[in-house]
């Protein structure tokens, strides 16, 4: 066998079993962290496939962003595993159900027209070849109208997400610091006028005083 | 092509068996006799009463969230950089694609300029 050969059933043997892994770990953090290795492992079959430019946006922005999140959003949550897996054999049957049903359906209107033999090109790399160039190229020349539209969708994502995770704080001690320059001296001093003369303490009432200590 | 990732493949070899080798050689060397007070979780002598795990701020969420959608702008400069010299031979398509990618970057200021002005990257 080949080497290339050797490493993409390697690849797709630990891809395989980690996103088994994912769906089957009890502990959530595990199931992320086996998310993770199959992440790297899809990015090294899409290397063998001389995609570079996308494996290596996999491990960039997948592995090294998207999975932070994800472990966030497991640690925010405050799951009870066990409620959650409660009824699992009941649903099992019905899930497999469903799951095949879209498997088949996707296989039939996809299969043979994208992944049949026949319509994958043989793409043998010349030397020279740079997958980034050609992906540039499309991107930056025919497709400039939805690669437009993408800044958008990150503009919305921006503002979803500050909308829906921000809010100020009341209780904090933050200095303003535009706003204590801003301080004249009205705003925090008050001068009040008294009256200078005092009654005097008379001698009688200290003495009981002193007494009563 | 590969051919130059190879070092890559074996950096990835050696940084696991880096990894794995040592715990596999305590696992498979040493002697393993766990009681309940071995395999408990031990905390500074005290008895462990909850989780390890505790719930986090939504603030990191959203520090998370802001960085990778830059994260992904970097990810669509980047081939716009490595193919620039080659498309911009005509003044036409230098302009264009000079501009698209200013859109582009123009479009993205004003969520940060968004996220920036709602005090969004304010720690507090």
């Amino acid at each position: 066998m080949e080497f290339k050969t050797v490493l993409f059933y390697l690849f797709a043997a630990v891809l395989v079993a980690s996103a088994l892994r994912v769906v089957t770990a009890r502990n959530p953090v595990h199931a992320v962290l086996f998310l993770v290795l199959a992440f790297f492992n899809a990015s090294g079959i899409w290397m063998l496939l001389d995609a570079e430019f996308l494996a290596i946006a996999l491990v960039m922005v997948y592995v090294g962003a998207v999975m932070v999140l994800f472990m966030f959003v497991v640690m925010m949550l405050d799951i009870n595993i066990e409620s959650v897996r409660r009824g699992f054999w009941n649903y099992l049957p019905l899930g497999l159900l469903v799951g095949t049903i879209l498997v088949v359906e996707m296989a039939a209107v996809l299969g043979q027209r994208y992944f049949s033999l026949d319509a994958l090109p043989n793409t043998a790399a010349e030397a020279g070849y740079s997958n980034t160039k050609e992906l540039g190229r499309l991107l930056y020349t025919d497709y400039a109208y939805p690669f437009e539209l993408a800044s958008v969708i990150l503009l919305v994502a921006i503002i979803a997400a500050v909308v829906l995770t921000h809010r100020e704080r009341k209780d904090t001690k933050a200095q303003k610091i535009g706003e204590q320059l801003a301080t004249r001296r009205d705003d925090r001093l008050r001068i009040v006028s008294m009256a200078s003369v005092k009654e005097a303490p008379s001698v009688e009432k200290a003495v009981t005083e002193e007494g009563n200590k | 092509m590969l051919e130059n990732y190879f070092p890559v493949l074996v950096f990835v070899i050696v940084g696991l068996a880096f990894g794995c080798v040592p715990l596999l050689l305590g696992r498979l060397l040493g002697p393993h006799r766990p009681d309940r007070e071995k395999t408990s979780a031990y905390e500074c002598g005290f008895e462990a009463f909850e989780e390890a795990r505790m719930q986090f701020d939504i603030r990191y969420y959203l520090i998370a969230i802001i960085f990778i959608l830059f994260d992904l702008e970097i990810a669509f400069l980047f081939p716009w950089a490595a193919i620039f010299k080659e498309i911009t031979e005509s003044p036409a398509v230098r302009t264009f694609g000079f501009v698209e990618m200013f859109v582009f970057i123009g479009i993205l200021v004003v969520g940060y300029a968004y996220a920036w002005a709602k005090g969004a990257l304010d720690w507090e």
